[in-house]
């Protein structure tokens, strides 16, 4: 939104407006609790634009950063964005390295001193397996969590390098070492145990995935979670350094629209119970 | 009073339900809450400016839905004028020849697909057990001419696998109707969930182990998934694993995700390529996440019909599609 400072004040004003579309949105009491993100399209906005990658990069995280503004004010709870997935490592050596350092810059941006992180109260998570980041980026991860532990309004679950069949695998394995250990009994291990040690545990079920420009596969993304019935899924057609606020809101508008008068089967709506069940824990 | 109302709706047919009628009852439904909301609120809000924010906001939502009710009402005749026309357009009229021309078309065609297949309520047109069958033999009829050998036919509840009778029956009548009474292709139908084998109608049912002198004949290769094949089974292997854990027979060391992947293929089959949702918003409800990874998914928005565009212009897309895993 900073290409159109034409007017002045215009700026100002599509704050306003999208601050208040935001607070509509929170009234509507049908905000998705936990929203993923696939933010796909930076490189081929660069190239589109005739910008370096890192240009591009940047452009998609500006973008995400506005995003995650608007769904923190209208009420949402989690956000799962997928930043780097376990099958990157296949790029060439200068290109990962590159994409930690830009990482490591990003996860010291969001969690610094009266940036989003302080300005939203979120808690930042980096999920996947974490023994595949190398040290000094793996210390940044963890001075970002240190700073954020106490925020408690909402979460942010940065994966970083994840897939979400190794999360399944993790989460067998923590069962495993925890039957072993006497800490679960075999006959009480359940769906819930399941969910329960996987990365996103303790956080409201995903209720929308939005993926950006037109790829139409989950691409080992969230797997679990997402095949929950009731879960949307949103394929938006174009690239993620594009996808604005605005764009969102319509998805929002969409989401809550559906929520709250689809003659849909509600009685075995998955995700509804699962989210009734949180609250009385 | 109100079971007969109900009754009235339940018959009207889902195409007539307009959008539109139902965001208006959903209207009132909005401006009543707003209204009782005013009201109940008065004792917990001793902010009046909070309230009269809060009442703004609700207007202002209510001004926002109406607008996308109206632009959605056009958007989705829109949609199903597009999908009428498309539906001519592409109408194979029982003949494997049209279909294998459509097919011969594209560049690559996917090895093993997958559709996920709703059982609608017996009141609707094409609901039902047989509405459910009907729809199943469409796809296994499409598959074959399309020479696909693998297919997972998904339903919530394994209506189908409770009753694979109706559904040889319903599937060779189908096949008999495509490719003549006369050489109608072999098939087998699979549950893996019980580990049963089944083959064309007269044929009685086969345990696994007679399974491979047989299984080069067929020309399609049918599974039968449900919701227990999804996340049910990754809790039995975590439970079976975590025993075995228990008593050291198997290192945590030694559960990756090759061997993960190699249990569940066994359990439930292979990932397929292409996924087919046959409704207007694509839920996964519940199909088997672990094979889910790299799955194309096609859907049509606004459709609610189990139709051949939705299967050709699907297998349009995976040809069209470009893989890069990670790069």
């Amino acid at each position: 939104m900073n290409d159109s400072g034409s007017f002045p004040g215009y700026n100002q004003f599509l704050e306003l407006v999208k601050t208040t579309l935001a607070k509509v949105i929170r009234s509507s009491d049908k905000v998705p609790q936990h929203v993923a993100f696939i933010m796909d399209g930076n490189r081929r906005f660069a190239k589109k634009n005739n910008m370096e990658v890192n240009e591009g990069h940047n452009a998609g995280f500006e973008s995400m950063c506005r995003v995650l503004e608007l769904c923190y004010e209208s009420g949402m709870k989690s956000a799962t964005v997928f930043a780097f997935s376990i099958e990157n490592f296949k790029r060439s050596l200068f290109e990962v390295n590159w994409l930690m350092e830009l990482a490591k810059d990003k996860i010291k941006q969001i969690s610094q001193h009266g940036e989003m992180a302080e300005q939203y109260g979120i808690k930042v998570k980096v999920i996947g397996d974490r023994s595949l980041l190398p040290p000094d980026v793996l210390k940044e991860v963890e001075l970002a969590e240190e700073v954020t532990k106490n925020n408690t309004r909402a979460v942010l679950n940065i994966c970083f390098p994840y897939t979400g069949r190794e999360e399944i695998v993790h989460s067998i394995q923590e069962i495993m070492k925890e039957t072993a250990a006497g800490t679960i009994i075999y006959r009480d291990i359940d769906e819930q145990t399941v969910e329960d040690h996987l990365y996103t545990q303790g956080q409201p079920p995903v209720e929308l995935l939005i993926r950006t420009s037109g790829v139409t596969r989950l691409s080992d993304f969230l797997l679990w979670q997402l095949s929950n019935r009731g879960c949307a899924i949103e394929l938006v057609d174009c690239l993620w350094p594009e996808f604005t606020p605005f764009s969102m809101l319509k998805i929002l508008i969409k989401f809550a629209f559906k929520k709250t008068y689809s003659p849909s089967n509600e009685e075995d709506d998955e995700l509804k119970k699962k989210t009734a069940e949180q609250k009385y824990n | 009073m109100s079971s007969e109302v109900g009754g009235v709706k339940a018959r009207v047919p889902p195409a007539t339900k307009t959008q539109l009628t139902a965001s208006i009852s959903g209207l009132t439904k909005t401006v009543r809450q707003v209204i009782n909301s005013d009201a109940g609120d008065v004792v917990k809000r001793q902010r009046f400016s909070g309230k009269i924010e809060y009442a703004i906001y609700k207007a202002l939502l209510v001004c926002i839905y109406v607008m996308y009710a109206i632009s959605r009402y056009f958007q989705r005749e829109y949609n199903r004028i597009a999908i009428k026309l498309l539906d001519l357009a592409y109408n194979p009229s029982n003949s494997p020849q049209l279909i294998r021309q459509d097919v011969n078309k594209l560049q690559k065609i996917p090895k093993r697909i997958a559709a996920i297949l709703e059982y609608k309520s017996e009141g609707d047109i094409g609901g039902g057990l047989p509405g459910l069958i009907n729809d199943a033999s469409d796809v296994v009829c499409w598959t074959v001419s399309a020479g696909i050998k693998h297919l997972v036919l998904y339903e919530y509840d394994g209506k189908m696998k409770q009753s694979v009778g109706e559904l040889r029956a319903g599937i060779h009548h189908k096949l008999a109707k495509y490719f003549g009474a006369e050489n109608v292709p072999r098939f087998a139908i699979k549950i893996p969930h019980t580990n049963q084998v089944f083959f064309d109608v007269n044929e009685g049912p086969m345990d696994s182990a007679n399974e491979k002198s047989k299984k080069h004949k067929v020309a399609v290769e049918i599974s039968l998934l449900s919701k227990v094949d999804g996340r049910e089974t990754i809790l039995e292997l975590t439970k079976t694993m975590a025993d075995l854990c228990a008593k050291g027979q198997l290192k945590v060391e030694d559960v990756d995700t090759k061997l993960v992947n190699q249990e569940l293929t066994q359990l439930v089959g292979h990932e397929p390529d292409l996924l087919l949702y046959f409704g207007p918003a694509l839920d996964l409800q519940g199909f088997p996440p672990w094979h889910i990874r790299l799955t194309e998914l096609y859907w049509e928005t606004d459709n609610d019909q189990v139709s051949y565009y939705v299967f050709i212009r699907g297998l349009k897309q995976y040809a069209d599609c470009k893989m890069n895993v990670g790069k």
